[in-house]
């Protein structure tokens, strides 16, 4: 019966972001914060394989203390319990470092079958904190996942890559980042987010893991890609593909 | 004083959004059109525990609060009025009298199928001579041994060709009034009941209206709600609450013509510039978000108050009355907003102005509301 890790980070909703249209800055001051698209993903197959074949599901997110808002919505969505890595300073972690917290919790603290996080963030989409917790942890990684089963002590994943499916088998333990299409996260019941706050939560400082993290990266500033629509109407007879061309010319788009 | 909602709450919310982009806005205008009854949608809110949300989980129900349950019914409207409706008449008015004045016997055989979304509720107090008057309803209920007989002929049923279950409201002694009448619950395969005339409604097309004709109906002694004499204050106090899911209703309309209206003015160019760039339409989408916002805020106050165990007749009237109006007269402005096109079937406002409509009449029109809050200012 596997013992699953899920890995979510909590983001800003890209939905509620708006952009000053002259200033192109971003207004932040009423945006939402929701689970990363693909970890939802990930919390869902998590869950799903503990539904086929039992065993326990452990939700670990890394964030500043205000991502404690994230902890029952992801525990409405399956996991029996959490571990809530939380400081003020990692507000703006580096995949770098929240792999190596996540590493540093994860060693002597949680016994694991397999890990499952999302591919990337709906943020950065670095890609990196699952492949380099693995590397961290010693154990096997598959990224591109977008099919699972478990057989006996091993994992037999599809990963989905640009240029076919690539069908592989990992011994356990084991991580695998996963794609949107491995599943539809479910809808959590109303009775499943009632019971969220019951769930145990382990919180667990930055003191508690003999780590210094200083910040390393600066976010010096953030402008909105513009686009600017002409609205410029042309016919569909072959004559028009001229007007097209020289529109195209005269915008510099082609020359 | 706290105006946030719980993180429960906010799920709940979240939940509701995402289902109804999922399942519910890709068919609201189709079974609006065909009058349908979305039989596969309601199944799922059971599936998310919806179907009786502030009842004990004991009951089947999901043992949440009356505000989560508003929540629910605000965020269905603003896709689909006629599911709002359906979730409101089968919580507020079906289940909640069987929770407040029912035996442990009644909860368990009919308030537990209910709350799981095994049967659907249905309230029938309306007939043919007794809308805002009730109390001069004509059915009848005369013991007979160990049995009721029902006859009479109720209308303008909700959820009437669907229910599983009725709660009946029947005159056991006429001489008496208002004090005569009693509450029953009716199972659908009741002798002697049987479905009528479907309505062809305006709005809240989905929703199935229907008579019900009782005819010699029998039913058990022990299906009488509450006492006999009983039924027009157990009718009264259902509809306090009904009142308060209703305006729910009526501000997710409003609230779907605002976003609505949002949308279409700042990609409707005329003149060279979005028409949200005109003073005119600006006043009309903050007066609709002003008042918006106040129903909102009447609308929760008074489910916390039912909540916190407060009185809560006249601020159900009131949330009511307010949201009622503002969803009426919103939705002819977003109609306004959107020109032509809003006329025009297939636009969602089109659909909104007159589902919206129907808020200011049942559960007690706009009128009643008015003498419900007088009544009690100035007794």
């Amino acid at each position: 019966m596997p013992r699953i890790i899920t890995c979510y980070k909590w983001v800003k909703d890209e939905a509620d972001i708006k952009v000053d249209t002259s200033s192109r800055q971003l207004t932040l001051d009423r945006v939402g914060y929701k689970i990363s698209d693909y970890d939802r993903n990930a919390i869902e197959e998590a869950v799903r394989m503990q539904e086929q074949h039992g065993g326990s599901v452990i939700a670990v997110t890394v964030g500043p203390p205000s991502a404690k808002q994230s902890l029952k919505d992801a525990l409405s969505r399956g996991p029996e319990e959490a571990y809530f890595i939380n400081d003020p300073s990692f507000a703006e972690l580096e995949p770098a470092q929240t792999a190596a917290i996540l590493a540093a919790v994860i060693k002597g603290r949680l016994e694991y079958d397999l890990i499952i996080c999302g591919e990337g963030s709906s943020d950065l989409y670095a890609q990196q904190v699952g492949p380099r917790l693995a590397e961290l942890l010693g154990i096997p990684c598959a990224t591109y996942v977008n099919k699972l089963a478990l057989e006996g002590t091993r994992i037999n994943v599809e990963r989905k890559l640009d240029d076919g499916i690539e069908k592989i088998s990992l011994p356990l333990p084991a991580l695998v980042t996963v794609l949107p299409d491995i599943n539809t996260p479910r809808l959590p019941g109303l009775k499943q987010v009632l019971a969220a706050g019951k769930k145990p939560v382990h919180n667990i400082g930055l003191k508690d893991l003999g780590l210094t993290c200083e910040v390393t990266l600066n976010t010096t500033g953030i402008l909105a890609a513009t686009m600017e629509r002409r609205r410029l109407r042309f016919g569909a007879g072959n004559e028009d593909i001229r007007k097209v061309v020289d529109a195209l010319l005269k915008e510099g788009v082609i020359a | 004083m706290d105006f946030r909602l719980t993180e429960e709450q906010e799920l709940l919310r979240n939940s509701v959004r995402e289902f109804t982009q999922q399942y519910l806005e890709p068919i609201a205008g189709e079974i609006d059109e065909e009058g349908r009854y979305p039989a596969e949608v309601v199944a799922k809110l059971a599936e998310m525990d919806w179907m009786g949300i502030p009842y004990p989980q004991e009951y089947g129900g999901a043992g949440a609060d009356y505000l989560s349950y508003c929540i629910v019914v605000e965020e269905l409207s603003r896709a689909c009025a006629s599911t709002g409706i359906i979730l409101s008449v089968h919580t507020s008015l079906a289940s909640w009298p069987i929770f407040q004045f029912g035996t442990e016997e009644q909860k368990k055989k009919y308030l537990v199928p209910l709350c799981k979304g095994e049967k659907i509720g249905s309230f029938c107090l309306t007939e043919p001579g007794a809308g805002t008057d009730a109390a001069a309803g004509t059915t009848t209920a005369v013991l007979d041994g160990d049995e009721y007989v029902l006859n009479g002929t109720k209308h303008f049923i909700t959820n009437g060709p669907v229910a599983g279950i009725y709660i009946v409201f029947a005159m056991t002694d006429k001489s008496k009034g208002a004090k005569g009448m009693s509450a029953f619950i009716v199972p659908r395969e009741a002798p002697g009941l049987k479905v009528g005339k479907h309505e062809n409604k305006m709005g809240i097309r989905a929703s199935q209206t229907a008579e019900i004709i009782l005819k010699d109906c029998r039913i058990p002694k022990e299906n009488l709600l509450g006492q006999e004499g009983q039924g027009y204050r157990i009718a009264m106090q259902t509809l306090d609450g009904g009142r308060i899911g209703v305006a729910a209703q009526a501000l997710g309309i409003a609230q779907a013509a605002l976003d609505e209206s949002v949308k279409y003015s700042k990609e409707r160019v005329q003149f060279g510039k979005p028409i949200s760039a005109n003073q005119a339409i600006q006043w009309m989408i903050a007066n609709m978000a002003t008042d918006i916002a106040a129903a909102r805020f009447l609308t929760y106050y008074a489910a916390w108050c039912k909540d916190q165990g407060l009185p809560y007749s006249k601020e159900a009237a009131m949330a009511k009355l307010f949201a009622a109006e503002t969803a009426s007269r919103h939705t002819s402005k977003a109609v306004q907003i959107h020109g032509g096109y809003g006329y025009i079937k297939g636009y969602k406002v089109e659909r909104l102005m007159r589902d919206a409509k129907i808020t200011e009449i049942y559960e007690g029109t706009s009128e009643v509301q008015r003498m419900v809050i007088a009544g009690n200012l100035l007794r």
